[in-house]
């Protein structure tokens, strides 16, 4: 029995493999009706359902079968011509025949589905009325009109044996026989003669036997197509399996090298390098068997389209660039369905109908067109339709009253905001709830199952033109390039694709940049406030948040989940590497934050954290209202300053100062042991060239609190560095040293009390506290009168 | 006795060789006419082919047609295995030099009768 299953289960895997060519091939065939080759194809598929449902006894599904057979033996011989009732009839029969191959793996048998008018309907479009009742068609095995005819009837109707006259031409072309001999050979074996025609032609001596022979080997090699690379169907399993000792044997390769570093022997360094070579290529070609291209998921598109543009009564043509563009197997199955839904909004939502595409200048028929290609070790893939676009207004009137956005905040939404409101749960503009979309279970899905995978969707939006979808998906899964940190003695490893910045706050900056707002700990990085987690808390190594009381620098990892920034911080970072991603066991498996495992260098085992799990799971990424408002704020804010950047920097007496950054050629740190005297004034080397230095401190001699000069207080001379703004005008260059560089804000400049303090231009509110502006060309004249009239000169 | 099976469909080529084997056949598989000219080539000795008409690389007519290009496969019995549908076909296939046909589905009965004829069934 089990060979009867092994062969049904054979069958099943051909025949599913086969309808999915044959959906593809019909749809081609419908732009092209005389495409024989496609044809030809189509009919071998049904050709070998039918064949071999005959043995195994699946009546039902051989009749429906064998009348598509038909029909389509029909059209290849070109008795029928292809039209749009053949191919929604032919679809319908691929439809039937899948259903009942889904049966029969489920159940065995071929189920008891009624295909009597599917069978009428293929029967009537062939033409052929022999089968008078469909119903004795559908129950009846196929008819066999006549007893099949014997082989001597067969033969007796043969003119020319075929296989012979290219011998003898071949004879003739060169040389070897004449036209006439070769003839008379023949006609000697129409008459009875049973030799073969080399045979004839030598016992004849009409060519000598090396001629023939000759002639044969010429015939025979022009037969036989030259051993084209053949391919073999391998198990996924196994290729996981293969994928998994690699990714073992790069961890060993990894601890191997990291041993090599404190090795001298030449000779093993010389082993290690070639097997870091060799791992690197097997790696690769491993991890090539696991692409697969990304046409086979879009494959089934054409007939996704058109039967979608047929029940919307619009016309829809699909086109396809980058098929090829590779893909892993594992990506490729978790982009299936957000790219199926993208196809179908494109064609329910996009496309418009013929009447309004003709009204609005457009050519009735709408153009689908799906692009893949590599970028930057990135897969992208557009979708992009040429209807009406996304309507705005719409979108803000559905978002309204759908009650996902607050109504003063609507009517501050930029373009690019309301066109991203789409990817809200709960949306859709659907005039009506089709059957194919409408249901409110949409964009908001597709985002978060490409996000799952570390992927970026961006909409663009062409108003009265058309729509492009753009996702950005990694070719792999498997080995990923991640970010290494430490806590409490741990390390943990982050993904790359989710590391926006690195950010270290010492001492002073920490205890005053870092703040606490009603509960919730912040930065204020560039003005915008980032929500800090601190792994050592969420981990539960620590049981009180110590941030407030912490000492030293702290580690902040810039992150984005879902849209959202939000700060890590963590106790060291360490570097940057490749890592092999394993899945977690099954102990850790049900904790959101982490993603898997990874073994590093040393043999040790390092868990990856899954930013988006451990965001959720700390509140920063919360409510979807809290999100806009977020961004909202944000840009009322940015909208306020308009334009100009400061460098905000603190002042000798403590004071918060500002200046332009356009003012600002660039921030430098020197050690102070590098400050020079020459001329009476501190100097330092920079780029080549001699860079006047200014203390801000004394510039700025009438607030000086407590003595600051360079060089004077207690810290050890070779350790001690200054903070430098460097202004350049016209080649020249002078360092401001500042006490410290607090920040960058975005603001307008708005003087608000015009006392003319030396060194100042008046005072301001920025980041809402009290700053004051800098005169820095009034400081740089003071303390060094002949900079401008240099440069002037110059 | 040793039988060649010539089809792309696997599930078919397990179909058949369950009959043979039931025949005492010992069988060797062969995906395409390219494959099973290898197998030929490569000197393992088959008393019959049975040859599929529909498949890639090299078809059971063109299979058929290099085959009797070459005299040392003359005692190869070469049966196409066909449908109704195809019965054009075999009238070429035949005239380019195979020896029987049988039309799918068949039971071994139909094989055995046809394999009487070149004396090949055993008892």
């Amino acid at each position: 029995m089990g060979d009867i299953d092994d062969i049904i289960r054979d069958f099943l895997l051909e025949s599913n493999e086969n309808l999915d060519q044959l959906d593809r091939d019909l749809i081609t065939l419908e732009k092209d009706p005389t495409a024989r080759d496609i044809l030809a194809s189509i009919f071998r598929t049904i050709h070998t359902i039918k064949g071999t449902t005959g043995f195994l006894g699946f009546k039902r599904l051989e009749s429906v079968a064998h009348v598509g057979e038909n029909l389509l033996s029909s059209l290849r011989d070109g008795r029928l011509t292809l039209n749009a009732e053949i191919t929604s009839a032919l679809l319908a029969m691929v439809d039937a025949v899948r259903q009942m191959l889904v049966k029969i793996e489920a159940t065995g048998k071929e189920g008891d589905g009624d295909y009597t008018s599917l069978i009428e309907t293929l029967t009537r479009l062939q033409g052929d009325h022999k089968v008078a009742d469909p119903k004795s068609a559908a129950l009846a095995t196929p008819p066999a009109v006549m007893p099949p005819p014997t082989i001597e009837e067969i033969r007796k109707d043969l003119e020319i044996p075929e296989s012979v006259q290219p011998l003898g031409e071949i004879l003739v072309q060169t040389g070897a026989a004449t036209r006439e001999r070769v003839d008379e050979a023949l006609s000697l074996q129409k008459h009875g003669d049973k030799r073969r025609l080399g045979e004839i032609l030598v016992a004849t001596g009409a060519a000598l036997p090396a001629a023939v022979q000759d002639a044969l080997q010429v015939q025979t090699e022009s037969r036989t197509p030259a051993l084209s690379e053949s391919s073999i169907r391998v198990d996924v399993g196994l290729l996981d399996r293969l994928m998994n000792l690699v990714g073992e044997l790069v961890l060993a390769r990894n601890q191997i090298l990291q041993f090599s570093t404190v090795q001298q022997d030449s000779g093993f360094l010389n082993t290690t390098q070639r097997l870091n070579l060799i791992t690197n290529e097997l790696q690769e070609g491993v991890m090539k068997t696991r692409m697969q291209p990304i046409g086979n998921v879009w494959s089934k598109f054409p007939r996704v389209v058109r039967d979608l543009a047929t029940a919307c009564g619009k016309q829809v043509r699909i086109e396809m660039e980058g098929k090829e563009t590779d893909l892993d197997k594992t990506i490729i199955e978790s982009i299936k369905d957000p790219l199926t839904h993208l196809v179908r909004n494109a064609v329910d939502h996009g496309i418009e109908t013929p009447q309004k595409r003709r009204a609005a200048g457009k050519s009735p028929e709408g153009h689908l067109l799906l692009r893949a290609y590599h970028e930057g070790g990135q897969v992208n893939i557009e979708i992009s339709d040429d209807g009406a676009g996304i309507n705005l207004d719409r979108v803000k009137h559905q978002a309204l009253e759908r009650g996902l956005i607050p109504p003063d905040q609507a009517a501050r939404l930029n373009e690019r905001e309301l066109v991203n409101l789409i990817f809200l749960p709960g949306f859709s503009t659907a005039d009506k709830v089709t059957n194919v979309s409408g249901r409110g279970v949409g964009m908001d899905v597709v985002k978060t199952n490409i996000e799952k995978i570390g992927g970026t969707v961006d909409v663009q939006n062409r108003p009265g033109q058309g729509t492009t979808l753009k996702i950005k998906i990694p070719l792999t899964l498997a080995i990923i390039p991640a970010l290494i940190v430490t806590s409490h003695g741990d390390r943990f490893a982050i993904p790359q694709v989710n590391l926006l910045e690195l950010v270290r706050v010492e001492g002073e900056q920490a205890r005053s940049g870092i703040e606490n707002i009603h509960g919730a700990v912040v930065y204020r990085l560039r003005g915008k406030l980032l929500p800090l987690i601190n792994l050592r808390r969420e981990l539960q190594a620590e049981k009180h948040d110590e941030l407030s009381s912490q000492e030293g620098p702290v580690n902040i990892v810039v992150l984005q989940a879902d849209d959202r920034h939000f700060g890590l911080i963590v106790d060291e970072i360490n570097d940057t590497e490749e890592i092999v991603v394993k899945p977690l066991g099954k102990q850790l498996k049900g904790i959101s934050t982490f993603a898997g495992a990874t073994i590093m260098g040393d043999g040790q085992v390092a868990l990856i954290l899954d930013v988006l799990g451990l965001a959720q799971r700390a509140n920063v990424v919360s409510e979807l209202r809290d999100r806009l408002a977020g961004d909202l704020a944000a840009k009322v804010e940015s909208q306020r300053s308009d334009g100009d950047s400061l460098l905000l920097l603190r002042g000798p007496d403590d004071g918060r100062m500002a200046m332009p950054l356009s003012m600002v050629a660039r921030l430098e740190e020197f050690a102070l042991s590098s400050v020079e005297h020459a001329d009476g004034r501190q100097v330092v080397q920079y780029r080549g060239q001699i860079l006047p230095l200014i203390d801000l401190s004394s510039a700025l001699t009438e607030r000086r609190l407590q003595n600051r000069v360079s060089g004077s207080t207690a810290e050890s001379v070779e350790n001690a560095k200054i903070q430098v703004v460097v202004h350049s005008e016209q080649g020249r260059s002078v360092g401001l040293v500042v006490d410290r560089i607090l920040d960058i804000a975005h603001e307008a400049i708005k003087i608000q009390r015009h006392t003319v303090r030396p060194g100042t231009l008046g005072s301001m509110v920025v980041q809402g506290r009290v700053t004051e502006m800098l005169d820095v060309k009034g400081i740089i004249q003071t303390a060094d009168p002949d900079f401008f009239r240099e440069t002037a000169a110059a | 006795m040793r039988a060649l099976i010539i089809d792309d469909s696997k599930a078919m080529r397990s179909i058949l060789g369950r009959m043979l084997r039931g025949l005492q056949f010992e069988i060797v598989e062969a995906a395409n006419g390219r494959e099973a000219l290898e197998q030929l080539q490569s000197g393992k000795n088959i008393d019959i082919a049975l040859v599929d008409w529909n498949m890639p690389e090299m078809n059971g007519f063109e299979f058929v047609r290099a085959v009797r290009a070459e005299h040392a496969y003359d005692r190869v019995l070469l049966m196409m295995v066909t449908t109704e549908t195809e019965m054009e076909n075999v009238a070429r296939a035949l005239a380019a030099g195979a020896n029987e046909y049988v039309m799918k589905p068949f039971t071994p009965e139909v094989i055995m009768e046809k394999l009487r004829i070149f004396g090949m069934a055993g008892s």
